[in-house]
């Protein structure tokens, strides 16, 4: 399965599971549903439920 | 069934709406705002340049697509003028001059603050440009085409930030500031010299302790001033050359309507734990409020505060959380993280060295209340923004366990606020 991204409804900040988010403790290829519910952005603190999958 | 009125679309209006519409799909929802209605980041503004944005990619959402999104009513561009809290209705006028009436179920009050202006800015016949929302940007970006050197006249988190943003996209930028170092309210003096230092080995001139008496247009025609520079005398008597000034000295909460309408109101508009203002049926959010003597001019609060306020204004009464305060100041020259604190009263440990800096700082009690983070050391945001969380919470649950044996109207309280969103 190849890697997808997801981006913040609020900052447009983007999580690409490729490149995950090391300063944020998040291993690259990181999957999405492997990040904790609880998690929040690290731009704007919204919600891991406010981000939303970006189109191939 | 009337309406739930935001007052606002700023980010907490925003956020407010999209997370009511995704706890209820019936809710009549209406915004009103003074500005054209779209969904940006406001921080973005400050860092448009180096992300290669222009002010129209920075807007993420339109009215249009806003109001399908979110099923609501959009009215921007016009000024609410009263709020009539006994009869629960909203006045507000178009730009065409029409008043119209609104009556709502419950308001909410998210109008932000507005740039402070300095008294030589009133005196002055030449602009100081205030960046504070998209249109302000959009009129900074045209101000800046084909011109060289910008100066800024604040070194705070907008002022920093954009000195940043235009040294690196080739401005020469000078910064004014009262103070002796940039983020001087939010940082020790050793942070702070250690961006300063960093920023100047990327062109930034600062010019810290002295102020802006003086701006007017270079040369003796004032008549021709099209593409003239602008000399600015400071305090010390230094004259610099400028293309453009911007002033960026800080925001008040706007807080005029809440004034009016007799909402009670300090530094910003009084709000319980619930948002509720001092009048049944109004809240506030973001930027405009004042939280136990703070006001709370940040993302997260905000954020945190509008989900509460939805679950509320929905049926079910919630008290916002604590907020995770960790915000990142963009400075390409020096990677900098801070938890600014909400208290004034604390002393500050530092360690580390060269630009990996670490400072902590800490209440009478020797609990951590807030940090500032340099270079490499911003790697430990998330351990220090536990430990701020943590201890926040513990002193909160201390607080509260002495609030319910001392003052048994708590309880009544929150049945009230149950009793009042049912009716809605």
């Amino acid at each position: 399965m190849s890697f997808r991204k997801y981006c913040c409804i609020t900052c447009d900040t983007v999580y690409d599971e490729a490149t995950g988010w090391p300063d944020e403790g998040i291993a690259p290829g990181t999957r999405w549903e492997d990040i904790p519910d609880d998690w929040t952005c690290p731009e704007c603190s919204a919600s891991k439920s406010d981000f939303y999958l970006m189109d191939a | 069934m009337n309406p739930i009125v935001i007052i606002g679309s700023g980010h907490a209006g925003l956020t407010l709406a999209r997370e009511l519409r995704a706890k209820s799909s019936d809710v009549p929802l209406v915004v009103l705002s003074k500005e054209e209605i779209c969904a940006y980041y406001k921080p973005n503004l400050s860092k448009a340049l180096s992300m290669g944005k222009t002010p129209a990619q920075l807007i993420m959402k339109d009215a249009s697509v806003l109001t399908k999104e979110l099923n609501a009513k959009l009215i921007g561009r016009v000024e609410v003028q009263t709020i009539d809290h006994k009869a629960r209705r909203v006045r507000y006028r178009t730009e065409q001059g029409e008043i119209h009436q609104l009556d709502y179920q419950a308001l909410v009050l998210a109008t932000g603050a507005s740039p402070i202006q300095l008294p030589v800015e009133k005196s002055s016949s030449v602009p100081f440009l205030a960046i504070n929302n998209v249109n302000d940007y959009r009129t900074f970006r045209n101000a800046i085409e084909g011109k060289k050197r910008v100066l800024i006249i604040g070194a705070g988190f907008v002022g920093c930030e954009l000195a940043s943003d235009l040294s690196g996209a080739g401005y020469e930028v000078q910064v004014v500031d009262k103070g002796q170092w940039p983020l001087q309210r939010a940082i020790p003096e050793v942070i702070g010299s250690t961006i300063k230092k960093a920023m100047a080995e990327n062109g930034v001139q600062w010019h810290f302790g002295k102020t802006v008496e003086a701006a007017h247009w270079a040369g003796i025609n004032q008549q021709t001033r099209a593409g003239k520079p602008v000399e600015v005398t400071l305090s010390d008597g230094t004259v610099l050359e400028t293309d453009i000034i911007i002033s960026a000295v800080g925001l008040k909460a706007e807080t005029k309507l809440a004034i009016d309408a007799g909402l009670s109101v300090g530094q910003g508009i009084v709000i319980d734990s619930f948002s509720q203002t001092s009048q049944e049926h109004i809240y506030a959010l973001g930027d405009c409020v004042q939280y136990e003597g703070s006001t709370m001019p940040f993302i997260a609060p905000a954020t945190q505060s509008a989900k509460a306020l939805a679950q509320t204004l929905t049926g079910t009464p919630t008290a916002f959380a604590l907020p995770a305060m960790a915000v990142a100041v963009k400075i390409s020259a020096c990677p900098t993280v801070m938890w600014p604190s909400v208290k004034s009263r604390g002393v500050w440990e530092v360690q580390g060295a060269g630009m990996d800096l670490e400072a902590h700082f800490m209440d009478e009690h020797g609990s951590i209340i807030g940090f500032a983070l340099t270079g490499a050391c911003i790697a430990q945001k998330n351990v220090l923004s536990k430990r701020c969380l943590d201890e926040a919470a513990r002193k909160n649950e201390a607080q509260s366990a002495e609030v319910t044996t001392n003052n048994l109207n708590l309880p009544n309280y929150r049945e009230s606020i149950v009793a009042k969103t049912a009716m809605l």
